[in-house]
């Protein structure tokens, strides 16, 4: 140990800086790596509700928090899925589940014998009613998934949560484990003539910071990756035209779901996420076919809550940095790239910068830039980021909203050719996509596909193997299953009571 | 189901033409898909042997087969991976063991600790950590127990004698109800718009028909380069040999547990030993005259070869796997390097990749270029890890020079330069090979990163230091717990003798 600590500075203070300062504080030797956190009072964060995928809770558990006060500290509630209405076209919707659509026959997926019994006229239920999620989701039930046997189909869970209040959960955690945060706002950035390296900050009230490495968690800002080093911007407004939000909270409301919904608008789609204490929302529409001022009544005349304030606007573009890692800079959030949270991916994007950086990052001893490990970074980012945007247009693309211009446009475009071929191999066969690291998942890929109205020509004739009268009671079965499963759930506002109260917190449930 | 595929005929020959039968025949019999056979004259002699990979089993599981018949049917051994030496006395002896190394260490993976370990000076080699090595190395069979599941991983090949396996394939067809015919030669037949393949006529004049088909002719692609002209890429430059010598020796007393790999100065050799014999095979370069490889393979070997024959090898990808309403498996599909004895491998991803994609209807136009992209992909992933054999090489001798010098994919560069700088394996889609087989292969050619992940370095020194001799002492353990190898055909070859039983799988 006998080289100085490398010093690691992360710039912005949101959700993405403090989750960054946590994670580095938590996985790396205090001996090695010094932390410091800049972050300017004056600047507010985009911090609204938000919605999150199963995937924070390892991030949460990386950190070894407890589950319980993290609830209660950030107003969370329970998610296991996010419901989309009128995608398809207006009075129809579904869910996306956090969890499968029945079970593996055969090593057989399971949508082949659903499809097998609907066109051999066993007249199956529809397809969500064999999910227990969705189920769960239709009677705002939660109970913690049972890792140790399936009672029907298997199911995960994430949070809604204050995205203010992790940030500030985060935040007492990180300095408390010796991050160091430095408040001021960033002036100027400076650049070793001969590497290109950022070698320190300059703060508005002229102090200085020097670093080793710098984190830009500065938000649609991007002042080190974007303004500084000059990382090339990559645009995907052409696929996702949405370029305007107006968020607000309102009072809770009597339906507490456990699930986010996404409700499809004449230029965009209004988001509703229930946390503890109120209800967030927000509209993302695309500025060219509305006005702010009617986006702004939409969204205020499909509040289901009293408004907390006005709404807040926020402008981007969909796209990302081609570089999320230059020189001795790694973009995290918004810093590195946005796509709408139409799929709650922005914290999960986040965690995942996060923890390819902490593999990746130069030591003490090997304090120069490694172009192979930044190389591998980029890599991994980009691979994400696409597959993520091809999920996100098969939102738009797949509707039946004619006559609307935001949904005739986007059915018309075309398409990645990565997306068009997936589509080509659902609709001929209900062939969905498989990626090792299951982002997204089969399941998430069915979720969107048969919700968004689409039906394959044929099953794989792999399911033939099932006599059909076998077939007919195995569905039953499984369809009771799921039924008896979500009837023995509580309320979702009943264990969030229970849960998240300091008195009498509920902890045997979640053991068994 | 209109113009859904009905009648499927598989021409070729050996294990990769029963193989397809089998797997056809068990996963699509049920949706009424007749599956004919039309079988060509072997083209295997004593000495060939399919060294398998791990993944093999759960095919046969999927088929129902019952292992301890197999093995002893086929006279067939147990692999627990490949030891390769080198006889030129540049580098260290490594293993690579079908299994993981190490255990996680204060809650982090146990690689970069044992970088860090060996970066202050720990002596002991990466795959002594190694439970699957360990027993390889002790002649024992390894299976593994609640404790082993705890501690890892760990799997095995086998060494299948290619006569007898393929006989053993083509009964198992048969039994399930696969057509077979027979011919010396073919005619192929085209449909009247010329395009696809109709069927094809026998030696004796008979015509088989069928609507969809399996080229499994070997490198030879019959069907589809012969007939359906798909073109081939040649990959001979990435690789230094272009002949093997295959023979075989009598069995030796104590038959090792995997296969022993050694590389002399005009190519390498290995052993495979399986309950007939021991099944030689030695890879080299043109560049040596036939008459010095036989000298070559007979020192490297140390064993009266025997049945030596010499065959020009020509490593290579069709462009297209499946093209118009033909698949192409195995060699027809795509040739490799001999090194890791991945053929069984590459007929086995043929299959189980066509098997969801198998037409549903008349047009499957999309079907096609998923699985020739699938395909492609999976092939050069394996290729790869071939070639990383090569040019991470640090033997002595003009073949290996070469082999340093060969072009690599910008993939590979990839995999090796992150590996060398972190220690992290970069992982692709449609790997054959897992993160421990390229951990193995990396650090056994003495690729020693040089940094590792930081997140080990919060566990303190004496927990690393207890840790590392933890696991050591219970792969010792383990080790005398198993039983050798010999012991273990025994009683694979005493569960076979009982009443048939055919096994369950869901």
């Amino acid at each position: 140990m006998a080289h100085s600590p490398l010093h690691i500075v992360i710039v912005g203070g949101g959700s993405a800086g403090w989750m960054c300062a946590a994670a580095c504080a938590q996985v790396l030797h205090p001996d090695r790596y010094r932390l410091t956190l800049v972050e300017s009072d004056d600047i507010g964060t985009v911090g609204v509700g938000e919605a999150t995928l199963p995937a924070l809770r390892d991030f949460n558990t990386l950190l070894r928090i407890d589950e319980a006060q993290f609830m209660r500290e950030t107003q969370a509630t329970f998610k296991l899925g996010i419901e989309f209405r009128n995608w398809d076209r207006p009075g129809e919707h579904y869910v996306h589940p956090f969890g499968s659509f029945g079970q593996l026959w055969g090593g057989v997926e399971f949508q082949h014998h659903w499809m097998r019994a609907r066109q051999r006229g066993l007249n199956p239920a529809p397809l969500e009613e064999y999910s227990c999620a969705v189920r769960a989701c239709r009677r705002n039930s939660f109970d913690f998934p049972d890792l140790k046997s399936t009672r029907s189909t298997v199911y995960g869970y994430a949070y809604h949560f204050d995205a203010g209040l992790y940030a500030q959960f985060l935040r007492r955690w990180a300095i408390a484990r010796g991050v160091k945060r430095i408040e001021g706002q960033v002036m100027d950035v400076a650049l070793n003539g001969q590497s290109g390296d950022i070698t320190g900050l300059t703060l508005k009230s002229g102090a200085t910071i020097q670093g080793d490495f710098f984190v830009d968690a500065s938000g649609f800002r991007s002042l080190l990756l974007g303004d500084k080093l000059g990382s090339p911007w990559e645009d995907w407004t052409h696929w996702l035209p949405c370029d305007r939000a107006l968020a607000v909270p309102c009072e809770r409301s009597a339906d507490f779901t456990p699930f986010t919904r996404s409700i499809a608008q004449r230029a965009g789609w209004i988001w509703r996420i229930p946390l503890q204490h109120r209800t967030g929302n927000g509209h993302v529409f695309a500025s060219r076919l509305i006005s702010e001022d009617e986006a702004c009544a939409t969204l205020l005349g499909q509040l289901d809550g009293q408004a907390m304030g006005e709404p807040k606007l926020l402008r981007f573009r969909a796209g990302r940095r081609v570089e999320t890692w230059k020189r001795n800079c790694v973009g995290i959030g918004l810093a590195s790239g946005f796509l709408e949270p139409l799929e709650s991916t922005s914290l999960f994007l986040i965690q995942q910068g996060i923890q390819d950086m902490l593999r990746l990052l130069p030591t003490p001893e090997a304090r120069g830039i490694d172009e192979r490990l930044a190389g591998e970074f980029n890599r991994r980012t980009d691979a994400l980021y696409e597959r993520i945007r091809d999920f996100l247009i098969l939102h738009y693309v797949a509707n039946r909203r004619h006559g609307e211009p935001l949904w005739d446009h986007v059915r018309s475009y075309a398409l990645p050719e990565s997306l068009q071929h997936k589509l080509e191999l659902f609709a001929s066969r209900g062939h969905v996509p498989y990626f090792k690291d299951g982002f997204f998942s089969r399941d998430s890929w069915l979720a969107v596909l048969f919700g968004q109205g689409l039906m394959p020509r044929a099953y794989d004739r792999l399911a033939d193997f099932i006599p059909l009268e076998d077939l007919d009671a195995q569905l039953r079965v499984l369809h009771t299953r799921v039924a008896t499963h979500v009837d023995d759930m509580p309320s979702h506002a009943d264990v969030i009571a229970r849960y998240c109260s300091e008195t009498e917190p509920l902890r045997q449930v979640a053991m068994t | 189901m209109n113009g859904a595929v009905q009648d499927l005929v598989i021409v070729g020959r050996d294990a990769p033409v029963w193989l397809a039968a089998c797997v056809m025949q068990s996963a699509l019999g049920p949706a009424g898909l007749r599956v004919t056979v039309v079988e060509l004259p072997d083209a295997l002699g004593a000495a060939d042997v399919y060294a398998t990979l791990p993944a093999l089993e759960p095919l046969h599981a999927r088929l129902r087969v019952e292992e301890a018949r197999l093995i002893s049917a086929t006279r067939g051994a147990f692999t627990l991976g490949k030891r390769f030496q080198d006889t030129t006395g540049q580098a260290a002896a490594f293993f690579h063991a079908y299994g993981s190394t190490g255990a996680r260490i204060d809650n982090t993976e146990f690689l970069p600790n044992w970088i860090k370990a060996r970066h202050y000076g720990l002596p002991v080699a990466f795959e002594d950590f190694c439970l699957t090595a360990a027993a390889a190395t002790h002649g024992r069979m390894l299976l593994p127990d609640a404790e082993i599941e705890r501690h890892g991983f760990t799997d095995y090949g086998y060494h299948l004698p290619a006569i007898p396996y393929a006989a053993w394939l083509r009964q198992l067809a048969l039994h399930r109800g696969v057509v077979r015919h027979e011919s010396q030669e073919l005619e192929i037949l085209m449909t009247p718009g010329g395009s696809d393949i109709a069927g094809v006529r026998l030696d004796d004049g008979r015509r088989v028909l069928g609507d969809f088909f399996i080229d499994a002719t070997g490198a030879g692609s019959l069907l589809l380069a012969g007939r359906l002209a798909v073109a081939r890429e040649s990959w001979r430059d990435s690789f230094p040999a272009d002949r093997i010598l295959v023979a075989h020796a009598p069995p030796v007393s104590s038959q090792p547990i995997y296969a022993d790999v050694r590389a002399g100065e005009n190519g390498w050799l290995a052993l495979h030993p399986s309950q007939a014999c021991t099944h030689v095979i030695h890879s080299f370069s043109s560049e040596t005259p036939n008459h010095r490889a036989i000298e070559n393979a007979e020192r490297l070997a140390r064993l009266e070869l025997q049945g030596v024959e010499i065959r020009a090898h020509d490593p290579g990808r069709r462009l297209l796997a499946w093209q118009r309403n033909c698949v192409a498996i195995g060699e027809a599909a795509c040739t490799f390097d001999p090194i890791h004895g991945v053929d069984l491998q590459a007929v086995q991803l043929g299959l189980v990749h066509l098997l969801p994609l198998f037409p549903v209807d008349s047009d499957y136009a999309v079907e096609r270029d998923e699985y020739n992209k699938n395909l492609q992909s999976a092939f050069e992933r394996i290729r790869d890890f071939q070639s990383a054999h090569y040019v991470l090489n640090r033997y002595r001798g003009a073949f290996w020079e070469r082999a340093r010098l060969t072009p690599v994919s910008s993939d590979l560069l990839r995999r090796v330069g992150v590996f060398r700088a972190r220690g992290e394996v970069v992982h692709y889609e449609d790997e054959s090979f897992s993160i421990d087989d390229w951990q193995a292969l990396m650090l056994g050619h003495g690729v020693l990163p040089e940094t590792w992940d930081p997140a080990v370095d919060r566990t303190p020194p004496d927990l690393l230091k207890s840790e590392l001799r933890r696991i050591l002492g219970f792969i010792r353990r383990k080790v005398e717990e198993q039983r050798s190898h010999a012991e273990y055909l025994q009683s694979a070859s005493a569960a076979s003798a009982a009443p048939h039983r055919e096994r369950r799988v869901d």
